[in-house]
């Protein structure tokens, strides 16, 4: 498939994205997919749950991968420049307008009140979060160690708490894998006598 | 230099900021903490904004956050900024990316980064409450709406639509 042809299928899928990454994968399916055949159903569940793995927006990341797919790096940069196309040049205009705006009465009332939908979602946000992340005392531990040190010293960057996030996890993981290997040693073992 | 700075913040954000959608608020508090290049409440209108314009609610509130900094050149560095780690990672990644789900590491750093990231959306959550929610009127509003969004998902714009006009008759009658 040509170039040109990548960037605009993921601008449209720019443009027509709304609220949020979840909302990416039906539209995902629906075009690459079923119109345009460019990747399996497989495929597409594979990139978009490794993307959710990743660092960073899932809408983006998972364009990289279909455009890599495609065309490799130079495929993944014309998805990327698609799907962020839209998004970008709205909100231009929309910051400039906004400004001019922000200075009503009515409009800062509007905003105000918006401001409380946005809590909603976000707490929506947390509370699914919660649901699949929470799920033993450890994982609680956690939760209560980064709330309490984030509010302690209210300067740290999230940033250096998800670094030792990293370096937590990956030292839980030498562990997790250390006694993986006792046990089927073990079983082994087992197996000869 | 303000460009630079743009793109190494949001750089940092899109390295840092695990499980998509609101992922990147915690960063983007800390931003407005160090920097000062938009308000708290400068960050909860862009919010407002991101979710009801078209493209991920990450992209949007980098750009408007550089547009509001530095202009047009701003917006585009901090979208740049943004990408530019996850342009570096799913192009090592892609086509050996099957082997890396089921490996142990991968899937320890998974389990502790979940809560982790759970926690760094609540502490702004926490103080956008605290700077919003200033009287009864928005607490009424704030308990009803959560309270309906429990029980049915509808699309942001119906709550924007509902505390919107719910803020303006506020503003207007008192």
């Amino acid at each position: 498939m040509k170039l040109i042809e990548i960037y605009f299928e993921f601008f449209k899928i720019g443009a027509i994205l709304l609220g949020g990454g979840y909302v990416i994968f039906p539209i995902l399916k629906s075009e690459l997919v079923e119109k345009k055949n460019w990747i399996t159903l497989d495929e597409l569940t594979e990139y978009f749950a490794l993307s959710q793995s990743l660092p960073g927006i899932i809408a983006v990341n998972t364009a990289l991968f279909v455009g890599n797919k495609c065309r490799k790096f130079i495929g993944s940069i014309f998805a990327l420049a698609g799907v962020i196309t839209a998004p970008v040049i709205a909100i231009i205009l929309i910051a400039n307008i906004l400004n001019l705006l922000v200075n009503s009465k009515s409009v800062q009332g509007i905003l105000w009140g918006v401001s409380i939908g946005i809590v909603v979602l976000l707490i929506n946000s947390v509370r699914d979060i919660w649901k699949t992340s929470i799920i033993d005392k450890f994982t609680f531990l956690i939760f209560i160690a980064v709330v309490v040190l984030d509010l302690k010293f209210s300067k740290i960057s999230p940033a250096h708490i998800v670094i030792a996030a990293l370096i937590i996890g990956i030292i839980r993981g030498y562990f997790v894998s250390r006694s993986l290997k006792r046990e089927a040693k073990e079983e082994a073992e087992n197996d000869l006598s | 230099m303000i460009y630079l700075n743009l793109i190494k913040e949001f750089f940092i954000t899109g390295l840092f900021a695990f499980g998509g959608g609101y992922s990147t608020v915690p960063f983007l508090a800390h931003i407005s903490d160090v920097y000062h290049w938009y308000s708290q409440s400068e960050l909860t209108h862009m919010l407002a904004i991101a979710a009801i314009t078209p493209g991920p609610v990450g992209i949007n509130v980098a750009t408007y956050a550089g547009v509001k900094t530095a202009g047009i050149l701003g917006a585009l560095c901090a979208t740049f900024g943004e990408v530019l780690p996850a342009i570096i990672m799913v192009n090592l990644i892609a086509g050996v990316c099957a082997k890396y789900k089921e490996n142990v590491y991968f899937k320890s750093i998974i389990y502790v980064l979940k809560p982790v990231s759970c926690a760094l959306l609540t502490i702004p959550v926490i103080s956008m409450i605290r700077d919003n929610v200033n009287n009864i009127f928005a607490a009424v509003i704030l308990m009803c709406l959560l309270i309906y969004s429990f029980k049915s998902k509808k699309s942001p714009l119906f709550y924007f639509v509902i505390s919107g006009m719910a803020g303006l008759i506020y503003t207007l009658c008192f």
